[in-house]
């Protein structure tokens, strides 16, 4: 029930919200949490940095992917910049209309870190979109997506 | 669709946070504001006395320090811009910092004019041993606030100083003309007049890749060479070399790698470029056409790199090379669930073979990229880390 109010308000909070996007801190304890299964559908993680210009695109093509599948879709934005610019962090967040989904930022000054321990296989290249279902099974892809791409992470 | 009151939304934000987040609880840096924390972008180089430079970026200013013991102390910061301007200094952007054959001191960084992906190219000299600099110019002629950055300095054997960038004007002109662009335009200016003003810059070549480091190099003719990562038909980031010419010539940049990865987007790992006395062009590359890879090769431009060594795989990233002799050094950050390790591999025939990868340091904590420098036919690696600067000495075996 508690679950299910939680998607709720996800769907709430994407589509009305219009605050500034809060920044919360992501560590390399905190990865296992990101990564674990979800209830329910699928959760995306789409990460992204300051220096991306092909970040905004693929973030905005996921929120509308997730505006569509609500009940079935988890977006959350990671920026893999340090928290220290979380100011600049949350003005890029807001100007991408990305107001209300849950967004993190690296506690590190220097990625590689925490990239290699959400995937091994990364080169750090940006966007990265990480798609995890409840079977725990992962899709993980690099570069702006392509339509056909999206098809292919639409629960 | 019900739409709540601003104040439901307000409550019910945190809890979506925390229910979809856990992570977010842990007690790591909290909400405090660590904007004053300094960036790992730095740059170091010897002068012609051995004495060691170093630029980093504090609170607005490039600050340069000198050490007079390799690295083991260093004098108090001068600031090299006195008004403070938002200075790009993480991840491939750094400052820069080169010394002339005369004593100067070259500092290069790029200023955010205004928020967004914008950029000037700035440059100061000083001329009485770092205690002042020059007031601060912007060596782009094109006052375009557009994206510039990922920028390089090199001295040219006549002493000229040569400034190359990757430049957004080209790709903003013909997204307002409604026209495909892949990708930004790599160029370049110089300086006859020891920085005191530079020649309007020089578009090379449309099309590199928009946030990897340039690298430049100095030929055995004096001039400087650049090698970059462009955006070929398919987008394919692969890398092209050119020489820079400063006379007049035509440039001809040719496709120097050929990975045939396709991605749209940003890598944020630029190559590494060392010239040999014989010419012979030393380069490090990364690239993810069947995983992530960082590579050595010796450029042979329009073909495919020669003596092609893949350095690292997973958790590799940010390789540089130097050459003096027939020794040919290269260096590379690998991290792991711990931390990072710097390892280094040796060649003692010119980069035909390299000796087992070994490292010679270590750290827990963030670390930049590492930056390999000569000193009387030694070499040593900067390694700037959240802990602090770093300068490790390279120890034959």
């Amino acid at each position: 029930m508690r679950r299910l109010l939680t998607i709720l308000l996800l769907t709430v909070a994407a589509t009305a919200f219009a605050g500034a996007s809060a920044i919360e801190p992501l560590g390399p304890g905190d990865v296992a949490a990101l990564l674990k299964p979800p209830a329910r559908g699928e959760r995306i993680i789409m990460l992204w940095s300051l220096d991306c210009v092909y970040c905004e695109p693929n973030m905005q093509a996921l929120a509308k992917l997730q505006h569509a599948h609500p009940r079935h879709i988890q977006l959350v934005t990671v920026a893999t910049d340090s928290i220290a610019q979380r100011t600049r962090i949350a003005a890029r967040l807001d100007a991408a209309g990305m107001q209300g989904y849950p967004a993190c930022a690296y506690t590190e000054l220097s990625p590689a870190r925490i990239n290699f321990l959400i995937d091994p296989n990364w080169g750090g290249e940006l966007p990265r979109t990480i798609v995890i279902r409840t079977d725990g099974s992962r899709t993980a892809l690099s570069g702006e997506l392509t339509d056909k791409q999206l098809a292919q992470i639409t629960p | 669709m019900t739409y709540q009151s601003p104040i439901a939304l307000r409550l019910l934000v945190p809890l979506l946070c925390l229910a979809l987040l856990p992570l977010i609880a842990s007690a790591h840096v909290g909400h405090m504001d660590m904007a004053d924390e300094p960036a790992l972008g730095a740059s170091a180089a010897f002068d012609a006395n051995g004495r060691l430079w170093l630029a980093t970026v504090r609170d607005g200013h490039v600050l340069l320090r000198h050490s007079e013991d390799l690295g083991r102390s260093f004098s108090q910061p001068v600031q090299v811009n006195p008004v403070a301007e938002t200075i790009y200094a993480s991840g491939e952007n750094r400052p820069k910092v080169a010394t002339g054959p005369a004593g100067q001191i070259d500092v290069q960084w790029t200023e955010q004019p205004t928020p967004g992906w914008t950029g000037y190219i700035r440059f100061a000299r000083s001329t009485d041993g770092g205690r002042h600099f020059s007031a601060p110019i912007t060596v782009n002629h094109d006052p375009a606030k557009v994206t510039r950055g990922f920028d390089s300095l090199a001295i040219a054997g006549n002493g000229d100083v040569v400034v190359a960038w990757i430049d957004g004007r080209d790709a903003a002109q013909a997204k307002s003309a409604g026209k495909p662009y892949a990708g930004f335009a790599f160029y370049y200016t110089w300086s006859t007049d020891g920085g005191e003003t530079f020649a309007p810059e020089r578009k090379l070549v449309d099309h590199s890749c928009e946030c990897c480091r340039t690298a430049l190099a100095r030929q055995p003719d004096g001039k400087v060479a650049a090698f970059f990562r462009g955006v070929y038909e398919g987008n394919i980031r692969d890398h092209a070399f050119a020489v820079l010419h400063t006379d007049g010539q035509a440039n001809h940049p040719e496709r120097a790698t050929f990975s045939n990865w396709r991605v749209a987007a940003c890598p944020d790992q630029g190559p590494g470029l060392a010239i040999g006395a014989h010419g012979v062009r030393h380069a490090v590359w990364f690239e993810a056409s069947h995983g992530p890879a960082i590579w050595y090769g010796q450029l042979d431009p329009g073909h495919a790199p020669r003596h092609a060594l893949k350095l690292g795989g997973a958790g590799a990233s940010h390789a540089d090379v130097a050459v003096a002799g027939k020794t040919v050094w290269v260096a590379w950050n690998q991290v792991s669930a711990k931390g990072y390790s710097l390892i280094l591999r040796v060649s003692h025939d010119g980069g035909a073979h390299f000796g087992e990868a070994r490292t010679i340091a270590s750290s827990k904590l963030a670390v930049g990229s590492p930056q390999l420098l000569e000193r009387a036919d030694a070499a040593y690696v900067a390694w700037n880390t959240a802990d602090g600067f770093r300068l490790i000495a390279i120890k034959e075996r």
